[in-house]
């Protein structure tokens, strides 16, 4: 087995640049979650989310999701879906939505450190995720 | 992303900043080791693999269905890695392989949007939303991206060929 040992050294390598990535992301993340700019973002970003089919009941969990993914976020988009609510069509508009695109930072710096396109990941997922929601929101007329 | 609970205080009180630093700290550190336990022997396993004929054979295999995709067949263990995982178990199957950035932009967007089926399609699920359906959704919306990332590259390259070629000739 004369190979495991430059192998034991790239699953180092690779797990320290995972460390480098994950625990500052979730340092930040515990700082800034509690700013008040984060509740109040719903009013700005209330008219992209019509276009959508989706009210503002829905930034939470959507926005939520979109960066730090649907497992890590599943407290949030959980309590909140619930709390709010949220009727079947707008859970569906949102998990059409998350299920093209969500966890887009942590997601895409991974790939970037093993040499993808962070750019061209980030716009085909946000560009699919817009065209399909709204098109589904089209498709099942609020009733 | 392995720690669904972290998130479900968000509202009821507010540590002050060094609380929150120690919180980040210890739970991306956390986070971290569980990765870790997972990517490690499959990034080790790949790599004693390729010195072996077993994964060009079994890349043989997948190589029409990656082709689609533009991805060699190796790549398919990587996607059983992400769909039945997560990413990070992917990315360790992926970095032994030595792919080409499109290849590696191609699996990271593929898999951005399909990975770790069964945990989040039972967080899905759990809203009220139809999990199985959008877990079906998830796979069909990664082929489409896929397709549409592989269009959209040999567009750039052309074009980008095009402009290296026209700033020659001015």
């Amino acid at each position: 087995m004369e190979g495991l040992l430059p192998a034991l050294l790239g699953a180092l390598q690779l797990s320290a640049k995972l460390i480098l990535i994950i625990v500052p992301l979730v340092t930040l993340f515990e700082v800034m979650r509690y700013l008040p700019v984060f509740r109040r973002a719903g009013n700005v970003v209330e008219p992209m989310m019509r276009g959508v089919g989706l009210t503002r009941d829905a930034a939470v969990p959507l926005f939520t999701g979109i960066f730090l993914g649907i497992a890590y976020g599943a407290g949030i988009i959980i309590r909140v879906a619930q709390q709010k609510g949220l009727p079947a069509r707008e859970l569906f508009l949102m998990g059409l939505f998350l299920a093209t695109c969500h966890s887009v930072i942590e997601d895409i710096l991974i790939f970037i450190i093993i040499g993808g396109n962070g750019l061209a990941i980030l716009v085909v997922r946000l560009g699919l995720a817009v065209f399909l929601t709204g098109l589904m929101a089209r498709v099942w007329k609020p009733v | 992303m392995s720690e669904p609970e972290t998130s479900a205080t968000a509202e009821e009180s507010i540590p002050d900043i060094p609380t929150r630093i120690r919180t980040g700290l210890s739970v991306g550190f956390r986070t971290s080791l569980k990765i870790i336990k997972v990517s490690v022997p499959l990034y080790v396993a790949v790599t004693l693999l390729k010195g072996t004929p077993v994964l060009g054979l079994l890349g043989k295999v997948f190589a029409p269905v990656m082709g689609i995709f533009g991805l060699p067949g190796e790549a398919a263990f990587a996607f059983v890695a992400a769909f039945l995982l997560n990413l990070y178990a992917a990315i360790a199957v992926i970095a032994p392989l030595h792919l080409s950035p499109f290849q590696v932009t191609q699996c990271g967007l593929m898999m951005g949007i399909a990975h770790n089926l069964v945990v989040e399609g039972g967080v899905l699920s759990t809203t009220g939303a139809r999990g199985g359906v959008l877990t079906l959704c998830r796979v069909a919306i990664a082929c489409v991206a896929g397709l549409l990332l592989r269009g959209l590259w040999s567009l750039w390259e052309v074009a980008s060929s095009w402009t290296m070629a026209l700033s020659g000739l001015s």
